[in-house]
């Protein structure tokens, strides 16, 4: 594989950090944007599948959950504290 | 809150009257030493007060690592009932069909006990056993005495849910395949598809072994497995003359009943016309010692079924009319690949693969999975004409 | 943390066959057929001349520790320690001594645990959390269970129906479980679009997530004193109250005009006719803690026609086939309103498209 693993991780991250707040990412979408990026030839879905799951056994990022609807999201403080 | 749970649940004690068995009473024998299910009576009692629920959603809690087999729960009234502040979930995948011994039950209890409310759904409405309420930091603990117990989550959120199956041929004399095994295999081979979520939505697979379908796959599973034959009913006419001899009106109760009318009786043979019967399991229920389904077993394969959120419920359609139950497992396996593969880049946020199957059109859907059409999946031919034909690159045309 | 055990993930559930009464294991595919000996009692037969017993008792679904203990007592009397949940959240004993079936039914009634459930009865109902555990509830769940199987407790200790019925409770839209296909289903339901908090909204939400929770695309944003804030367009909403799951500043919870609807003669079983949807019976009924009595008497009222009036083997819904829909309104006596003319997409097809008519 062309692209190494390290660097996969840290582009889905800075994009999981980017999206944070704006919308809820699926692993799917994350895949998709990393070969739009590097072309399907350079990374395929399992380099990915492998680079969403260090950041998540990493705790780096975790997976929401919402309506039955999961995705993967940056750590916070717990959810619905206030209101 | 206050010390005395009794006399704080006025509306609710009206639920441990009468001979049904009340879940009042079950929450009550929790609370005399837990304070979860103590506070959990104290807002349940709220709610009944004011006719309203008092729990908020958390969308971000569960054990490391999985992305489900945790419902994250609030309480909005914290201040009220402390003790349920944080009152989450976890979706424990219950072993196939159901069964368990005293021990495994008890080691289940001795962990909940020391790490939340002491109370349980057994089971719930997907099929894993259900540990109702903890706090955030006990999530980990109770994980890890889960998996050194032998158990493990289930699944929540966008993964393939916790398969789950009938009884099958442990206890069911009309089960076609292996039901057990069946669900047993396809759990353990997809435990990366239940604990991270990568689909677009939930995906549910559920097997009984036969059309009486008693887990409900065709109503709510996405892939429903459900057993069947291909050759004759087994027909045993000693056992026909006996249920006859015994007073079951074989006419009425059961050719009758028929729904393609295939049978007939003369007071003394019972005649099935078995190229017309569609294996609905009516005359078998009625006349187990009698008739049996044949010996050509295995499943159909139906796809779609959900609940109607978002856009309407549906009831799964046949994809593969007949699997030999020999083949039928990695039919399955390799089905869904191909299933999972499609849907996971073309489905929408929240959309059920039935209903991709219902915006993109079954022909698509097909050529994306690679299956031929095959009339056992209608119940007849479209009838309006807008039909899309297409041409290959060849110019030819498509069937 | 004490000893770091090692983690262990992915293990999947335990394997079943540990778990298997020693004569399942011996005639595990094996079965010839079954007898019903008596209500709550099966035995199952093998071609090895085995018999397995089964007696099944009812539970509440929420179950303590303490229960489960006493469960796990009974099975280590009477049936070696092999016990088993079903479906529809009965609890079931395999025996193979006979002589133990009526001890251990003694001893299950005296706890509070009914016999039954097999053959042409009510069976548990099937339901889902309610106020108990979840946000979106319009109605609780047990307490009308209770209520509801209070009254006809009798029809899960006796077989006396003309075939099975399946009754199911479902406390909002999103129906968890099949109960969109039950003879009666009980379905909680939301009337009003939510209620925006709008002096909590943008402090508590993110309105980029709330607005894309829509399914229906209902939420538009909108300022509020100068903030970002939401306005609903509710003639969109379908009240499934996703927007409050992401947004606790949604409020779709109404003590008044949230309350329950009653659906009949759906089936899953594809034995005769095939698996269908319920349909709509009454459009709604109030939410009336601690005993549901509206609901209460409207299903007992339907249980009551229907065993009256079916023939043998006929479900709820084959039953009405014969009778036509006309006639199921006029004998419950429930109103047939404009509610039970479907107006969502692809409505027709539940529209009268023929002169066959009964009167
Ligand atoms: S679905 Fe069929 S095989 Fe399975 S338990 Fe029910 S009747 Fe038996
Ligand atoms: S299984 Fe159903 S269709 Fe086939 S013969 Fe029996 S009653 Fe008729
Ligand atoms: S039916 Fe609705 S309210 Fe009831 S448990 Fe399911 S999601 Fe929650
Ligand atoms: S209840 Fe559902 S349909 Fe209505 S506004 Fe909220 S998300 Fe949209």
């Amino acid at each position: 594989m062309a692209v190494p693993l390290e660097t996969l991780v840290e582009e889905i991250y800075k994009m999981v950090v980017d999206l944070q707040g704006k919308k809820n990412v699926r692993a799917m979408s994350l895949t998709k944007a990393m070969i739009d990026k590097y072309g399907a030839g350079e990374v395929n879905k399992e380099d990915c599948k492998h680079a969403i799951r260090q950041l998540i056994d990493s705790g780096r990022c975790v997976y929401g959950y919402y309506g039955g609807e999961s995705f993967i999201t940056i750590p916070r403080k717990e959810e619905a504290a206030s209101g | 809150m206050g010390d005395d749970t009794k006399s704080n649940t006025k509306l609710l004690d009206e639920l441990e009257k009468g001979p049904w068995p009340s879940f009042v009473t079950e929450m009550k024998k929790a609370a005399e030493t837990n304070p979860m299910a103590k506070d959990l009576l104290g807002q349940l009692e709220l709610s009944y007060e004011e006719r309203i629920g008092h729990w908020k959603h958390g969308g971000i809690v569960g054990v490391m690592g999985y992305g489900g087999g945790v419902i994250g729960r609030y309480s909005d009234v914290p201040e009220k009932f402390p003790n349920v502040a944080h009152f989450h979930t976890l979706r424990i995948n219950h072993p196939s069909g159901w069964f368990y011994t005293s021990e495994a039950l008890r080691k289940l209890c001795d962990i909940w006990e020391r790490h939340g409310s002491g109370l349980t759904n057994m089971h719930g409405s997907t099929g894993d056993i259900i540990f109702l309420g903890t706090k955030t930091n006990e999530l980990e603990p109770v994980f890890q005495e889960l998996t050194q117990a032998g158990f493990d989550l289930g699944g929540s959120g966008s993964v393939l849910r916790t398969p789950s199956c009938c009884v099958g041929q442990a206890r069911c004399e009309w089960a076609c395949y292996d039901t057990m095994a069946t669900c047993d295999s396809l759990t353990r081979a997809y435990q990366d598809e239940i604990h991270r979520p990568a689909f677009p939505y939930k995906f549910k697979i559920k097997c009984s072994g036969c059309a009486n379908d008693c887990v409900a796959a065709i109503a709510r599973a996405d892939l429903s497995v459900i057993g069947t034959w291909k050759d004759d009913i087994q027909q045993d006419d000693a056992a026909v003359s006996e249920y006859a001899a015994a007073g079951l009106d074989i006419q009425k109760d059961v050719c009758d009943h028929c729904p393609t009318k295939c049978m007939q009786w003369d007071g003394k043979k019972l005649a099935i016309n078995n190229r017309e019967c569609v294996r609905c399991m009516h005359c078998i229920n009625v006349m187990p010692k009698a008739l049996k389904p044949g010996k050509e077993k295995g499943a159909t394969l139906l796809i779609g079924a959900k609940a109607p959120i978002m856009q309407g419920a549906l009831l799964s359609s046949v994809l593969i009319p007949f699997v030999p139950a020999a083949e039928l497992l990695d039919t399955i396996k390799e089905l869904v690949s191909r299933i999972w593969d499609f849907w996971s880049e073309y489905g929408n946020n929240r959309e059920r693969v039935g209903e991709l199957i219902q915006r993109i059109g079954m022909p698509a859907f097909l050529d994306a999975i690679g299956l031929d059409p095959v009339p056992e999946m209608v119940t007849a031919p479209r009838d309006n004409p807008y039909i899309f034909f297409q041409t290959k690159e060849d110019g030819q045309e498509t069937k | 943390m004490s000893e770091p055990a090692k983690r262990i993930t992915d293990i999947g559930p335990p394997p079943y066959e540990k778990f298997l009464h020693p004569l399942i294991k011996k005639n595990y595919g094996k079965w010839l057929y079954h007898e019903r000996p008596a209500p709550g009692v099966l035995c199952h037969i093998s071609e090895t001349g085995d018999k397995l017993y089964t007696v099944r008792a009812a539970t509440p679904r929420l179950l303590s520790i303490q229960t489960i203990r006493m469960f796990a007592d009974l099975a280590d009397k009477y049936s070696g320690g092999y016990l088993r949940f079903t479906s529809r959240n009965n609890v079931e004993f395999l025996l193979d001594n006979p002589d133990n079936i009526e001890p251990l039914k003694k001893e299950l009634l005296a706890a509070g645990f009914l016999v039954g459930g097999t053959n042409n009865s009510i069976s548990n109902i099937v339901h889902t959390q309610g106020w108990i555990h979840c946000h979106s509830a319009a109605t609780d769940a047990s307490g009308i269970v209770k209520a509801v199987m209070d009254a006809l407790h009798d029809h899960f200790t006796e077989s006396k129906l003309p075939a099975k019925l399946r009754i199911a409770l479902a406390c909002c839209l999103n129906m968890c479980g099949a109960v969109h296909c039950s003879d009666i289903a009980i379905l909680g339901v939301h009337r009003k679009p939510p209620k925006i908090k709008r002096d909590v909204l943008s402090k508590v939400c993110e309105i980029p997530t709330l607005i894309s929770s829509c399914p229906t695309g209902a939420i538009r944003p909108a300022t509020f004193e100068g903030k970002p804030s939401v306005e609903v367009i509710e003639e969109q909403c379908m009240y499934c109250a996703n927007c409050y799951t992401v947004c606790p500043a949604m409020t779709l919870n109404d003590p008044d005009n949230d309350g329950l609807s009653i659906w009949v003669g759906g089936k899953v079983s594809n034995a005769r006719s095939a698996p269908r949807f319920s349909k709509l019976a009454v459009p709604f009924l109030p939410n009336n803690p601690p005993r549901w009595p509206e609901v209460v008497d409207a299903v007992v009222n339907i249980v009551d026609v229907y065993a009256r009036n079916a023939r043998k083997f006929e479900r709820m819904g084959e039953w009405i086939d014969r009778i036509g829909w006309p006639r199921f309104f006029e004998l419950t006596g429930i109103e047939f309103t404009r509610y039970h003319i479907d107006d969502f997409k692809h409505a027709g097809t539940t529209f009268a498209r023929s002169a066959h008519l009964k009167f």
